[in-house]
């Protein structure tokens, strides 16, 4: 199997990373629009609606004209708004969101899986990097709801990102690695099988603090439209607009295949080739988060805060508790 | 405990329910027989009594009439405002003549507000395109054709019981 | 250097143009953080004049203006100003009028309810309710069609009676509505009532004590939440309400729970009367005796009705003509607003909503 992590950093090689970077971003971006329109599709149909039917057979091009509008449109930057910052609020936010994709695996051969060994960190890490771009966004465009979506989204985030790390930390003690090709690799020959099953509160509390991450429903609150008009990207147009909302998506996607692979088993599966198992988990997860989106009203902000530090945080520490304490019994 | 369970269970259900999208533009709602729509209008069978344009209560309706050679009132411009129409269906309600009614349109979206002055052409056409025409023209040829036949069986009856009185010419202009 | 953190107070406009104030409503809120201290609503964005419009009109051209004071319950607009007309000329009304007046009242009572439950969770983020309220919406709506020839805007009622008679098999309709709708209630209190996320940002939020209510003068579902038994078809029965078989709802904690809770029983209820009504409606005229140019003797009237949001009432001073010397409509919608501003201060920004959502008003009532 060939492996360019081990190789030496030759310009052949660094052509190869870069050639492999971008073939990950193309595919991102497919993902991306279908994530975009199998939401809309599987949201239609929960309302006994279609969904978008119109661009292209069954709606598929929908979502390449949407981005295909947003690029037209004009940039607009508000008058008072902080020109610098506001301009590159939508490159901070999004920048790391792609980044994280660097340590998934995908599949069972790992092309273009970073084999970084801390990679559970370097994920969790680099997540939180794009608040500074939300909470930028919001201050720079000088208007009241985005400088609150903003300033939301920098709390709800914060505070979900120890739950999200707490509840990883199972998992992590578990394998006893924090490379998530190694995890992958343990779930295939451990004794309960995936994770989800021996780390059942983990993966509750994990997809709880991972939608709160994602800011969807029930934890919108920064672009709680209702309240916010949409919060932090209210004076956002075309293509930076597109941005927030390819930044959105891509952690959609993100969080999914992180979840797929700390608690559903990875690529791991019988017969279908590794790829496709990971496809369907992932689609799974994700439709799981369009499901509670189409069902569940949104928490109130002062509600959140302490549902995060009164609740998820206390049970995925006694979480670990139990995880430590049942490896030793067992 | 877990009432949001419920209902997701109450969303999942819906997925595999019957879609109700009504693929507008191409696919037209079905109307009820009394739907309220863009007006029509009938001038041979108006007698400008001027009814309509009273009740209406944003005064959106302007007509104008003449007085023929045989002293009957005959329609000249009748012209609906539709910038401040409010479909109320109280002109044909008073109508004694059912000489303005209601058709199913109701697309009245235009690029100008000139647009939606209607005059009695437009008014008439959209009586001949939407409109009860059809209905009005068969239901004529139907009374032509009953007066027809009125007339052939007082012809035949006249002719078998003579010719006794003076002809008259009433039938075939009902 | 103070030790104290300089602070100072934002002034925020929620709207005309946001997406929850329901309409073009406007509310200067100071806040305090994230608290609120001041509440201003500004009202009149919506307005028209109907009142003053009315003074140049017929009694029966008033009535499709009626229908768009409050534009989701039309119906009950149209039947508050026949009926003080009515009860001016002190008129005989035909049962079947009657009848038919009962139904299409208590099912657009339902439809306006149903619009406040998606509209609420709407508000409160959930989506899905708010498509699912308007497929049963939808039927309604699609009766009152077939009746009145229009979705919104009915201009159904006459003095003296109907406009139209039900058409044929209308009434079988109305019939297979009633249980299909008692399912569909179900389902919603699956769906929502259950539901922690919801019932944590309702209950104990925007609380109105009995005195409060009182003093504000509110009516309707906003009234009878804080535990007051009045409701207009009970304790001043006017058309033939005592005939039928139905319960006040009342709750007793006067919150956004109650009011939301109100709503869907009262949709139950309703569902009863037009089941009742549906059952027992008679043959006949659809329409009195009127004469032909409504005149009303001089003297002034005045009569209320239960709307979907509270006491409905049209006031008229005549002065003998055929038109309204002036005309007065008791809004709901604008007098249950005005509590809005105690019902606020002090609570939290994230709150505005919800409370807001819940005293449910029509724009085009409080504007008039």
């Amino acid at each position: 199997m060939f492996s360019w992590q081990t190789q030496p950093l030759t310009g052949l090689n660094f052509l190869g990373m870069v050639i492999g970077a971008v073939i990950v971003l193309m595919v991102v971006l497919v993902v991306v629009m279908y994530t975009i329109y199998f939401e809309r599709k599987v949201i239609g149909w929960m309302q006994n609606r279609i969904g978008p039917n119109r661009v292209g057979p069954f709606g598929l091009l929908q979502s390449a004209a949407d981005v295909f509008k947003l690029l037209l449109k004009e940039d607009i930057v508000p008058a008072n708004a902080d020109r610098l910052m506001f301009m590159i609020a939508p490159i901070i936010a999004f920048v790391p969101s792609f980044m994280v994709l660097a340590v998934i695996p995908y599949t069972a051969a790992h092309v273009f899986t970073a084999g970084l060994n801390v990679g559970v960190l370097y994920y969790i890490a680099l997540s939180s990097i794009s608040i500074v771009g939300i909470v930028l966004g919001g201050w720079a465009s000088n208007n009241k709801y985005s400088l609150v979506g903003g300033l939301r989204s920098a709390a709800q985030m914060i505070s979900y990102e120890i739950p999200l790390g707490l509840s990883i930390l199972g998992v992590i003690m578990l394998s006893g690695s924090l490379n998530l090709n190694t995890i992958v690799a343990h779930q295939a020959t451990d004794r309960f099988g995936w994770y989800i099953i021996p780390q059942i509160i983990g993966f509750v509390v994990f997809v709880i603090a991972a939608i709160a991450e994602l800011n969807r429903t029930p934890f919108d609150l920064p672009e709680a439209e209702s309240e916010l008009v949409a919060g932090y990207f209210t004076e956002y147009t075309g293509f930076r607009f597109a941005f927030y909302m390819l930044s959105e998506y891509v952690y959609v996607f993100a969080i999914a295949s992180l979840g797929t692979t700390l608690f559903l088993g990875g690529w791991e599966g019988p017969f279908l080739p590794s790829w496709l198992w990971f496809a369907l988990k992932t689609s799974l997860f994700i439709f799981f988060l369009f499901w509670v989106r189409a069902t569940m009203p949104r928490i109130r902000i002062d509600q959140l805060m302490s549902f995060a530090w009164k609740v998820l945080i206390p049970v995925a520490l006694f979480n670990i508790l139990l995880t430590g304490a049942l490896s030793l019994i067992l | 405990m877990f009432g949001f369970l419920k209902g997701l269970s109450v969303t999942f259900g819906q997925m595999t329910k019957k879609k109700l999208t009504l693929q507008y533009p191409e696919v037209k709602p079905e109307w009820p027989e009394r739907f309220r729509g863009i007006h029509q209008f009938i001038p041979e069978h108006c007698i400008v009594c001027n009814q309509c344009a009273r009740i209406c209560p944003t005064s959106c309706i302007s007509l104008s009439g003449n007085r023929d050679e045989n002293k009957k009132m005959h329609i000249d411009t009748y012209d609906i405002n539709f910038e401040i129409c409010i479909l109320c269906d109280l002109c044909t309600e008073v109508c004694p003549t059912e000489a303005i009614l209601m058709t199913d349109q109701f697309e009245l979206a235009t690029y100008s507000r000139d647009e939606l002055y209607k005059d009695i052409h437009w008014l008439y056409e959209n009586h001949v395109k939407h409109g009860n025409y059809q209905q009005l023209q068969a239901a004529k040829v139907q009374a032509a054709k009953e007066a027809e036949e009125k007339a052939k069986a007082a012809e035949t009856e006249k002719a078998t019981v003579e010719a006794s009185t003076a002809g008259s010419d009433k039938g075939g202009d009902a | 250097m103070s030790t104290t953190l300089r602070s100072e107070e934002m002034i925020l406009n929620v709207g005309p143009q946001h997406p929850s104030t329901h309409g073009v409503f406007r509310l200067v809120v100071t806040l305090d953080g994230e608290q609120i201290v001041d509440a201003d609503p500004v009202v009149g964005y919506l307005h028209r004049g109907t009142e003053k419009l009315a003074e140049g009109l017929q009694y029966t051209q008033i009535i499709p203006y009626t229908d768009r004071l409050d534009y989701i319950a039309a119906m009950l607009n149209n039947y508050a100003l026949v009926h003080t007309v009515e009860h001016a000329l002190d008129l005989e009304i035909p049962a079947r009028a009657e009848h038919l007046r009962i139904l299409v009242m208590e099912l657009n009572r339902i439809a306006s309810h149903l619009l406040f439950l998606g509209t609420y969770l709407l508000d409160l983020g959930a989506m899905s309710p708010f498509l699912y309220v308007f497929q049963e919406r939808e039927r309604i709506v699609q009766l009152f069609n077939e009746i009145s020839g229009a979705r919104l805007t009915y201009n159904y009622m006459r003095v003296g009676g109907v406009k139209w008679d039900a058409p044929p098999g209308w009434i079988e309709k109305v019939r297979e509505f009633v249980p299909f709708m008692r399912e569909k209630v179900k389902m919603y209190d699956k769906l929502i009532s259950g539901n922690e996320i919801f019932l944590h940002r309702v209950r104990g939020i925007g609380v109105i004590t009995q005195e409060d209510a009182l003093q504000y003068s509110l009516s309707g579902i906003n009234l009878r939440s804080t535990g007051i038994r009045f409701d207009l078809r009970k304790n001043r029965t006017y058309s033939i309400y005592d005939q039928f078989d139905f319960d006040m709802v009342t709750a007793e904690n006067g919150d956004c729970y109650d009011r939301y809770y109100i709503h869907l029983e009262e949709i139950r209820q309703a569902l009863n009367i037009v089941e009742q009504a549906a059952a027992q409606i008679p043959d006949g005229p659809v329409l009195g005796k009127v004469p032909k140019l409504i005149r009303i003797p001089a003297g002034e009237y005045y009569t209320s009705i239960e709307g979907a949001r509270g006491e409905l009432g049209v006031y008229i001073v005549s002065d003998g003509k055929d038109k309204p010397y002036r005309l007065k409509f008791r809004r709901p919608s604008f007098v249950n607003l005005q509590i809005l501003r105690k019902m606020l201060i002090g609570q939290s920004m994230a709150n505005l909503i919800a409370i807001l959502g819940a005293v449910n008003i029509v724009l085009g009532e409080v504007d008039a």
